[in-house]
């Protein structure tokens, strides 16, 4: 986890784990920042799957039974939708970029690594596009 | 040894759920099928909370941890007592809420 094997000097190996750190950081600050908002300004205490939604993601109709006032007004525009799609999008690659990583540890063979890869960057193509539909509700 | 296996478990069961997550909201809510009801209910029972919790909650702690040694790396010096550090943090954040989430006060649905 350290950079062992990764190299510095501008290789994409390195980036991505740059980017595995400092997505790492965003969603630390985001995830306290949404659980200290909720449980400052919300009415009631809140059960575990309402901390979850603050901490990550912010749906105006994804944290209304929070009961925290002005949710709905607020989180419904356009801005709050964008910053949420941005940190689904983060979210899901630091996750992907991380199952790459083990499933580079585990295939050897090459072919195998690129089918791997390939594999999963269409599957975060499209986890990506459906977390995206929902948040816009491009039904 | 045992924070590089429990990173890795963790990340993958944060990665599944919310994968799996993400997922079954979208076909929830563009066709509202039986099968995305279905995993809905799983990942809103009260085990599945409380493992995505330990997931979350553990992966966070140890990616914090990584992250200061990482960019500050005078900081391995302490690596052993930083990890002792983090399961002393980690144990009662983790513990508490988890005891309320299994005895029902914390449990929600929906």
């Amino acid at each position: 986890m350290t950079l062992r094997g990764v190299g510095r000097g501008g290789s994409l190996e390195y980036y991505l784990w740059l980017f595995t750190r400092l997505s790492a950081i965003l969603m630390l600050f985001a995830g306290a920042a949404g659980i200290v908002y909720a449980n400052l300004f919300g009415r009631m205490l809140m059960d575990a799957p309402t901390q979850y939604r603050w901490a990550f993601f912010p749906i105006y109709w994804h944290v209304q039974n929070s009961d925290v006032p002005d949710v709905f007004p607020v989180w419904s525009n356009a801005f709050w939708r964008v910053c949420c799609a941005i940190l689904v999008s983060v979210a899901m690659l630091h996750g992907f970029n991380g199952l790459r990583v083990v499933a580079d540890d585990y295939l050897r063979h090459p072919l195998l690594q690129v089918l791997a890869r390939g594999g999963l960057a269409l599957l975060y193509l499209f986890v990506c596009g459906a977390g995206i539909v929902v948040i816009f509700e491009w039904f | 040894m045992l924070t590089w296996v429990l990173h890795r478990l963790t990340g993958l069961g944060v990665l599944l759920f919310v994968s799996v997550h993400i997922v079954a909201a979208f076909f929830l809510n563009a066709l509202g099928d039986e099968i995305s009801t279905t995993i809905t209910r799983w990942y809103e029972s009260r085990p599945v909370q409380v493992v995505v919790y330990f997931c979350v909650l553990y992966h966070a702690f140890n990616g914090l941890r990584v992250l200061l040694e990482d960019f500050y790396p005078p900081l391995l010096r302490y690596h052993r007592e930083l990890i002792w550090l983090q399961w002393a943090v980690f144990v009662p954040v983790f513990g508490l809420p988890a005891y309320f989430m299994v005895t029902g006060l914390l449990f929600g649905g929906a």
